[in-house]
């Protein structure tokens, strides 16, 4: 136990607990996910797990859940010891899960999707009559109103969310596991099914809600217990705490009291014209239309956690997910980018989440792969020398660390593919940098090469916008910082403002009523 | 931020109104995934009857729909493979081998010794395929091709590379004779269209090689014994490509190992001509039904207008062309209305 490590005070043993893990370690490959974890639910309570990005959360839930099996500790079914050897086994045990992850089948119907696996029968067939009877109830109880005969690919967002909770609701269960649940939820249906989890509580079930909504979690939980970095840093009664220590404990470190530095408007004009001037955009997971303004030389944070509509943010800007535009101008030119090809035609370029899967070419040069996004078609074969001369420059301007250009990219470290990308980006002569997740998986020498590289860029007056789930790095190169919330923004931050601990509570809703409240009163 | 007021319930009746458009734009789409075919098929059929003379005849008609029912019959197997997200290239030449096969043990031990075996390869050599793409991880595409050539290689030293007259005049009633007359394997054809239907539409089995087909992860998580319901579509995509090869022997009574080329293609392109897409989850059996009669229809116009062969070839080509943008079209405008009724 570290010496933060707050305790409650032991209870008086009222009840046993439905599942219970001990010492659960998980390590995968040398890093260790899991460092001693230990987890009671008990009957007739909602248990909170919260904890930022990468704390151990999902990597519980998956051993819950009989999808991983833990490197030592044990789980325990009413006080006895259990194996899950897979879902199924997790499933029969009475635990049902509602995972973050899509798990619908698109192409089959909501009845289908709410029995798969173990279908209703009669003479040998499924009963159709009777999945469909017994689908409607329990999505009615989510104010869900729509036939059960719906192909999943044909439902909203939100409804296919909905349907999984159903799904989940469904199965004969005494513990359920929410991951994450109302991610793409709209108020009335957190509220809904909020309430549906209060219900659940009263009937003797065990739930462990985890989410980054603070103010769920203060509504329905009964426990919290929090994890950093793999470890469990306390477990509180949800009455004897408040937001500012939950903060304080999953940071690690004390919450600066920052509301001083909230803006309810975003400070527009510097003087000079924008380089990206966009008006309420709407996309997928965004409830409020948002609007970004950067200007040349200017870097622009977007924080925000999973479900805040973040990612789905810097993909509509790039044009990869379908978004509507009040207006979308680069240099005082409106542009239409209705896919990352004609927003790399507008001056807009974007490095991507998964450099691996989607930044680099593996098969190809280190060379080759800085100039690949030079989309100027002026002759019909590469000019070697001209590409070599370019990247001579990036070479030294980047700082990378590679002994011949020649050498295929897959040998340089993630730090120094990252320049090689964004020098790719610089040469391509964009007007917007978007960056996503700049420094995931790039060691600490290379993350500070890397912020200063983005300064550089804005200094040559390229707009940067940069969404991070990292405070620490919105803090390093953020000029000013927008916090998204739940699909809205929920805080401006500037200057000196950007604080760790303001942007974290920005980000877990915590000063969504004050800045509200001020726009209501101003 | 905008000053806008949108409060909670507003988004929520907004979304309403949404969901009831977006149900009926569901509809609609379904309706057209299930009977989309009828139309070309329509079309087709009144063209030939306008400009191809004979086409009405009694002795077309039947070899339309023999010829379709032998499409057909392979084409239910392929409909199961893409439902799982596979697809099965060997069926012709498991064909192939199966019919020459079956003439050869015809001869030696009789009919019934001789359908057996012939259904036997192909259960044999779609069991094989199944294993190869469930437990060696091998894209189906790529282990079909291999066992397509194997298949053929084997049918070609089976016979030597000759043909094989069967002997049995009895036999040859399978696919010549007629009840009611109605063509033996027209009958065939819409029994086992039945079949597999209900096998695919109402038992678990059906459900579960849909939901593989569909999302490999959310049936995993639901506890579905993927590799085993791989095998299993696999098994009985060969048996029905057993079965085409038993018909073929039936109905031409001297087989070489080169019966009807490309059967593999046409079995592709009447699944998805029918309404089967390509994306797995997810299969139209009626529609590879009424695919193969259409393909038939095709063939034989061209035929009685004394088109070269070759033309079919590429006629073949085109209709799968045809039918594979028809599929990409039918999804991207499934999202895009989808994406619509999100906002």
């Amino acid at each position: 136990m570290s010496v933060q490590a707050r305790n409650e005070p032991a209870s008086g043993n009222a009840a046993e607990p439905l599942v219970s893990a001990e010492g659960i370690v998980k390590r995968y490959s040398g890093v260790q996910a899991l460092k001693d974890v230990s987890l009671a639910l008990l009957p007739g309570e909602v248990h909170a797990l919260v904890g930022e990005n990468g704390a151990g959360k999902s990597t519980l839930i998956k051993i819950l859940a009989g999808l991983e099996s833990p490197t030592t500790g044990t789980v325990m079914i009413e006080g006895n010891p259990v194996r899950f050897a897979g879902p199924h086994d997790s499933q029969a045990a009475g635990i049902s899960v509602i995972s973050q992850e899509f798990r619908l089948v698109p192409q089959m119907t909501v009845a289908e999707n709410m029995f798969l696996g173990h279908e209703p029968r009669r003479l040998g067939l499924v009963d159709r009559t009777a999945s469909r009877r017994m689908t409607r109830d329990p999505l009615r109880e989510l104010g869900l109103d729509i036939s059960p005969d719906r192909r999943v690919d044909s439902l909203a967002v939100a409804d296919q969310q909905l349907v999984e909770i159903a799904r989940a609701l469904s199965r004969e269960f005494r513990v359920l596991i929410m991951d994450e649940p109302t991610a793409a939820l709209t108020e009335v249906e957190v509220d809904k099914l909020l309430t549906l989890v209060e219900r659940l509580r009263e009937t003797g079930c065990a739930v462990l809600y985890v989410s980054h909504r603070l103010p769920e979690i203060f509504r329905v939980a009964d426990r919290i217990t929090v994890l950093r970095d793999g470890q469990k840093v306390a477990q509180l009664r949800t009455a004897d705490t408040s937001v500012d220590e939950l903060v304080t404990l999953m940071l690690g470190r004390e919450l600066e009291e920052a509301t001083e530095s909230h803006h309810s408007h975003p400070p527009t004009d510097s003087g000079v014209a924008p380089v990206l001037r966009v008006e309420g955009l709407r996309c997928k997971n965004l409830v409020e239309p948002v609007d970004v303004q950067v200007g040349a030389g200017e870097v622009l944070g977007i924080a925000g956690l999973v479900g805040s509509g973040r990612s789905e943010l810097m993909r509509a800007l790039f044009g990869v997910i379908p978004a509507t535009f009040g207006r979308y101008q680069v240099d005082n030119k409106d542009v239409k980018p209705r896919s990352p090809a004609d927003a790399i035609d507008s001056g807009v370029f974007m490095l991507t989440e998964d450099r691996k899967a989607e930044g680099i070419l593996p098969l190809l040069s280190v060379l080759e792969n800085a100039v690949v996004a030079q989309r100027k078609w002026g002759r019909l074969l590469l000019n070697r020398r001209k590409d070599r001369e370019n990247y001579q420059t990036l070479h030294k301007r980047m700082r990378i660390r590679s002994a011949d250009s020649a050498n295929l990219i897959t040998a340089l470290s993630g730090g120094n593919q990252q320049k090689v990308l964004l020098g790719r980006a610089l040469l391509s002569e964009c007007r917007v940098l978007l960056l996503n997740e700049p420094t995931r998986g790039v060691d600490v020498g290379a993350k500070v090469d890397i912020y200063q590289l983005v300064a550089e860029l804005a200094a040559t007056g390229v707009a940067v916008v940069v969404s991070s789930s990292e405070a620490a790095e919105l803090v390093a190169v953020a000029d000013r910082c927008v916090t998204l919330y739940a699909g809205r923004v929920s805080g401006y931050l500037q200057g000196d403002a950007i604080i760790e601990s303001a942007i974290v509570a920005a980000s877990l809703g915590h000063s969504l009523s004050k800045a509200t409240d001020r726009r209501a009163s101003s | 931020m905008t000053a806008n007021v949108v409060t909670p319930d507003s988004i929520d009746a907004q979304r309403r109104q949404a969901e009831v458009l977006a149900d009926r734009v569901a509809r609609r789409s379904a309706i057209v995934d299930r009977t989309g075919v009828l139309l070309p098929f329509v079309v087709i059929f009144i063209l030939a009857v306008a400009l191809v003379p004979g086409f009405l005849s009694g002795a077309n008609i039947r070899s339309v729909l023999v010829n379709a029912s032998i499409v057909a019959i392979v084409g239910y197997g392929m409909t199961l493979a893409i439902a799982i997200r596979g697809l099965d290239l060997s069926v012709g030449a498991v064909a192939a081998l199966s019919s020459v096969v079956t003439a050869g043990a015809i001869n030696a031990a009789g009919a019934p010794l001789g359908v057996l075996t012939g259904l036997l390869i192909g259960l044999i050599v779609g069991l094989v395929n199944g294993l190869l793409v469930a437990f060696m991880r091998i894209p189906a595409f790529v282990a079909t091709l291999a066992t397509m050539g194997v298949a053929r290689g084997a049918a070609l030293l089976y016979s030597h590379g000759s043909r094989v007259t069967i002997s049995d005049t009895g036999f040859r009633k399978l696919a010549t004779g007629s009840v009611l007359g109605i063509p033996g394997p027209f009958l065939l054809a819409i029994l086992f269209c039945a079949l597999t239907y209900v096998l695919l539409d109402r038992t678990r089995f059906g459900r579960h090689v849909c939901a593989v087909g569909g999302n490999p992860a959310a049936a995993r998580e639901a506890g579905l014994n993927e590799r085993r319901l791989i095998v299993a579509v696999f098994g009985l995509s060969g048996v029905a490509a057993g079965v085409a090869g038993v018909l073929i022997t039936s109905q031409l009574g001297s087989v070489d190992a080169t019966p009807i080329q490309g059967l593999e293609l046409q079995a592709i392109a009447i699944a998805v001509l029918g309404g089967t897409s390509l994306a797995g989850g997810s299969g139209n059996l009626p529609g590879t039904f009424i695919g193969a009669l259409l393909l038939a229809m095709i063939s034989a116009s061209l035929n009685l207008r004394n088109i070269p062969g070759y033309y079919q070839y590429l006629a073949l080509g085109a209709l799968l062309l045809l039918a594979l943008g028809l599929d990409t079209l039918r999804q991207s405008l499934r999202s895009r209305l989808m994406a619509g009724g999100t906002s």
